[in-house]
């Protein structure tokens, strides 16, 4: 009888072990699952973004919510916890991102440029759009026009940088600071709120701070801000990919336009960068893009195509016609000012090839931030990803390169570093050029062909850019300033139509 | 053989229950309890959909609730915020009880039992109500739907955040006030739950008192007006003072809510003063944001209930309280026709024509720019954002550069005119700018069936001061709307008639 106890007894044990273990597996199965499931379940973007390849260029995902991507309920509250970090040459500005002058189409979610992928949680992070997206109005009294692949003179990229830092340096950059607000504009689940609170938050926290060393020299104030429209990029590249201890170069350079890539061609010597510091499109297109992830591409496949389509994309997108009236007679004229004082360089075989800078006169600081040994270890680093290109030029180079002129009436302010603000303004000589003056104010003026640069509103909405500042020296090109008025008023309007 | 020694059965049964009891069912019950107590949320419903309307919940109290024996004693612990006794001084409406009792509480709030208290906020009529009245002494006729034109928003936002700064916004001043009213509040709610919220509600009202600090430095909107979109620039926290001057100082009259389904078919019209949004759905639920309501608390099914009543409620026709001459109202019908119906509609239920529901460009239409830059296109892309992750998220709001034609439903209950309510009378806005009242009072209900308007010319009624508008103030500019095509040069006879036919409206 004892026996028959202990049997069943034991049975009894094996009974409890059996369930016990068969709980802890679906435990396992099911925590793993979820873990899976709100932390690396990638979900394909939804279908209106790839509507038409201009949606896909301004809205669709190049990779970068991998390691880039800011938490997209984190991204949100930020404005509305932290709206003294949102800033405009050193001024509070209200609007949250809209003050830092991404091209935000009204209506839209995100701005242009800011991409929304689920991949676990929804993340936000960036695509080319952001930088490379225009955006004009007619008069104060109209709304926006936005242009893919223009340059986003409006855009204050610095600040963006030095925002998320300096939200992720804030003591209330602290889960339950974030989660009141989470929680005041959304439903999360309880999942959800825990994994926000318990991982999500602490860790976005902590990667945003390790890029606190690499974005010191942002915060130099020996330099003076890149205002709208510019970034240092060739110093983004130096101290983000290769990793480059920091020097005292500086050389922030207008965003270029991106359309009508096609036009390079480095069989003729006609390289993209201003400096022509890259062989050809793709290359340019993968440093970019690498850039814009911040990491080593997740999956390189993919990567490899979202660049093959990007480069297709933007070597066929044509530049936008000017909108406005133009004085067809007029602009005869100029056709005839322009072949005789401008072809050679901008309408001709040496367009798009590298001209010594002695021979342009322009601000050299630009040209200082880069060098043979930057593009040498640059091109290791991204070959020892397992990614071919040709890459960057590896050579020091003697200066920047002859600009094609396509668009050229949507790339105000004009120089390579945008010292110079309408193109009427570039047919005077460096002394009688604007020495101070605000950009990224987005109203047009098509008397001078550029943006307006003065007056209450510019100073509002754009950034003070002053000439005598380092790497903002708008000598050079002195080239044409001394053609009768009449001529330049008519080479003005001949430029209209490029 | 010797039974092993197994305690008996029974003995273990009990000590087993005991721990049951001990350790499932007391914790279980005080759960539950907890659950019961605390756990509910609970909207006051009403079966009527006016009633609805008028006493309804929005989803308001859960955020922004005051505590209901809190709100009911503010009035008198803070009685010297507020420009006469009770919330009655800022033009809010009781209605009586059946036994001729004032209600509890006015027109334009609703309660709901939230997290074990009744709490009270304000809903939509608290905008969009209001009265009239014949004469000085004759009885004030309810109108739901109608602009709330003796309600003071400012200074009923003013009133809590100055009370919550106030030392006696505490349980020493408010728990005594809250018996003497009658409030039998029990031993939990008396010691902890009242202490608590008192606490709790102080804390949130101070929280917020700092993104309405700019409220205080706007120049008063008075009874029947308020600064919608700046309003709107709070919920995102914008920093306020930072702001382009321009953008202020915007208050805008509260319009009639009725007959929003022509307003949506055939053809959505834009919206709101300056037409900034087609979309019906999402100008209804960026109301209810200045009801208290965040995206997560927004009582979807209450609200619907209010939307699809004003999609068919009817203003209350002229002739109810005053008699129209029709021969007169006859001349005036081709005189509308011919002056007013492309931009206005062909009549007060048929609002066909060309340019009604459409923005007229300012430069054309000429009234007070203010309203028109307080919204701008910084706050159009943000409110893109607004119910991010819900099927409604908004997507229709845009910046315009002018202000929308309205259709004229209901005109009469909707002086003073223009958008920022600037022109007292029909009668009044026929007459070129300089020739409007530069000077008039705001907030009597009692009607003016010549000019047709309220009366605007009596600083005061029985020692009740009403509100001094000034069009020479930032905001209340009466200009624009004049001119040959607006009917401003019309011979007077013609003006009469034209007046005439708009009381059938």
């Amino acid at each position: 009888m004892g026996s028959a106890i202990e049997q069943s007894r034991a049975e009894h044990r094996r009974a409890w072990l059996r369930a016990g273990l068969l709980v802890l597996a679906l435990l396992i199965v099911v925590g793993a699952y979820l873990g899976w499931s709100r932390g690396f379940r990638e979900e394909v973007q939804p279908a209106w973004v790839f509507e038409s390849p201009e949606m896909r260029f301004k809205y669709g995902s190049i990779g970068a919510e991998q390691d880039a991507g800011i938490p997209y309920w984190i991204f949100y509250v930020l404005p509305r916890v932290f709206p003294e970090k949102f800033r405009r040459d050193g001024q509070i500005a209200p609007g949250g991102y809209a003050a830092l002058g991404v091209a935000w189409e009204q209506g839209r979610e995100l701005p242009a440029g800011f991409t929304k992928k689920t991949i676990g949680f929804p993340r936000v992070a960036n695509n080319c759009a952001a930088c490379h997206t225009t955006r004009y109005r007619a008069s104060p009294d109209s709304n926006p026009v936005f242009v893919a692949g223009g340059p986003g003179h409006t855009l204050n990229i610095e600040n963006f940088f030095r925002l998320l830092i300096d939200c992720a340096r804030d003591p209330r950059f602290d889960a339950d600071i974030l989660m009141a607000e989470i929680n005041r504009v959304t439903d999360l689940d309880v999942i959800d709120r825990l994994l926000y609170r318990f991982l999500v938050i602490p860790i976005t926290k902590k990667r945003l701070l390790e890029r606190e060393a690499q974005f010191e020299w942002i915060y130099r104030t020996d330099f003076p801000d890149w205002g709208n429209g510019r970034d240092d990029g060739m110093n983004l590249t130096k101290y983000f990919l290769i990793r480059a201890p920091m020097d005292d170069t500086f050389g922030p350079a207008d965003i270029p336009a991106i359309w009508n890539l096609a036009k390079y061609d480095a069989e003729k010597g006609r390289l993209p960068n201003y400096a022509g510091d890259t062989h050809d499109v793709h290359s340019v297109v993968i440093d970019s893009a690498l850039g814009v992830l911040g990491a080593p591409p997740a999956n390189k496949a993919e990567f490899l195509e979202q660049v093959k389509w990007l480069k297709d994309y933007l070597s066929t997108l044509p530049p936008p016609k000017y909108p406005f009236p133009v004085d067809a007679a007029r602009a005869a004229a100029g056709k005839v000012v322009f072949d005789a004082h401008c072809a050679t360089c901008h309408a001709s075989e040496r367009t798009g090839t590298r001209l010594p800078l002695a021979d342009v006169g322009t601000d050299r600081s630009r040209l200082d931030t880069w060098s043979r040994d930057a593009a040498i270890k640059a091109n290791r680093i991204v070959t020892d990803m397992g990614i071919q290109r040709r890459g960057l030029v590896e050579e020091d180079l003697p200066g920047y390169k002859i600009p094609f002129l396509d668009g050229i009436w949507l790339r105000a302010p004009y120089l390579h570093n945008g010292a110079v603000p309408t193109l009427r303004d570039l047919l005077e000589p460096a002394a009688a050029r604007p020495k101070i003056f605000w950009r990224g104010y987005d109203v047009f003026d098509a008397q001078n062909v550029g943006f307006i640069t003065s007056g209450d509103e510019a100073r509002r909405y754009g950034t003070r850019m002053d000439t005598a500042e380092k790497g903002s020296g708008n000598q050079g090109h002195e080239f044409g300033t001394g053609l009768p008025a009449g001529d330049k008023a008519a080479l003005v309007e001949y430029l209209k139509t490029l | 053989m010797p039974t092993p020694a197994v305690p008996s059965p029974s003995r273990w049964r009990r000590r087993f229950q005991a721990l049951v009891a001990i350790a499932v069912v007391l914790p279980a019950t005080l759960v539950l309890w907890l659950v019961g107590r605390f756990g509910a949320d609970t909207p006051v419903d009403y079966p009527g959909p006016v009633e609805h309307f008028k006493y309804g919940s929005t989803g308001g109290e859960h955020e922004m609730g005051f505590p209901y024996w809190i709100w009911r004693a503010l009035p008198e612990v803070c009685g010297h915020y507020l420009p006469g006794p009770g919330y009655a001084s800022l033009g809010m409406l009781y209605e009586r009880n059946p036994d001729g009792s004032l209600k509890d509480l006015p027109v334009g709030t609703s309660k709901r039992r939230y997290q074990g208290v009744d709490r009270v906020f304000v809903n939509c009529a608290v905008c969009h109500t209001s009265t009239v009245r014949t004469a000085p002494g004759e009885p004030p006729l309810l109108v739901p739907g109608m602009p709330a034109a003796l309600f003071n928003m400012k200074a009923f936002e003013e009133f809590f955040f100055r009370c919550a700064a106030d030392p006696k916004f505490s349980k020493e001043y408010l728990l005594p006030e809250i018996r003497r009213q009658g409030g039998d509040l029990d031993l939990l709610d008396r010691y902890l739950v009242y202490p608590v919220a008192i606490a709790i509600m102080r804390d949130r009202v101070l929280a917020l008192k700092g993104r309405f600090e700019w409220v205080f430095e706007q120049k008063d909107w008075g009874p029947g007006r308020v600064d919608t979109f700046n309003s709107a620039k709070v919920i995102f926290n914008f920093p306020m003072a930072h702001l382009d001057p321009k953008e202020f100082d915007a208050p805008a009259d509260f319009p009639s809510i009725w007959l929003q389904r022509p307003r949506r078919e055939p053809r959505a019209m834009e919206l709101h003063w300056d037409g900034n949004n087609t979309d019906m759905t999402e100008r209804n639920k960026s109301a209810a944001f200045g009801t208290g309501v965040t995206p997560p608390t927004l009582d979807v099914p209450r609200i619907k209930r209010v939307e699809d009543w004003i999609l068919e409620a009817e203003p209350p026709a002229f002739s109810t309280l005053f008699s129209i001459d029709p021969a007169l109202a006859a001349r005036g019908a081709p005189i509308y026709r011919e002056y007013c119906a492309a931009c206005h509609g062909a009549s007060g239920r048929d609002f066909s024509g060309e340019y009604v529901g459409r923005v007229t460009p300012l430069a054309e239409i000429g009234t007070d720019r203010r309203r028109l830059d307080s919204y701008s296109e910084t706050l159009a892309v943000n409110q893109a954002t607004l119910y991010a992750g819900y099927p409604w998220r908004f997507s229709q709001f845009r910046k315009t550069h002018g202000y929308a034609n309205m259709p004229l439903d209901g005109i009469w209950l909707r002086a003073p005119y223009l958008h920022n309510g600037s022109v007292p009378s029909l009668r009044d806005l026929l007459e070129p700018a300089a020739a409007r009242p530069a000077v008039f009072w705001r907030g009597n209900d009692v009607f003016d069936p010549v000019k047709v308007g309220f009366v605007s010319d009596q600083p005061e009624e029985n020692g009740q001061k009403f509100f001094r508008f000034d069009t020479s103030v930032a905001g209340n500019g009466n200009g624009g709307h004049e001119g040959r095509a607006y009917g401003t040069a019309l011979p007077a006879d013609d003006k009469a008639a034209l007046v005439e036919f708009l009381k059938t409206f």
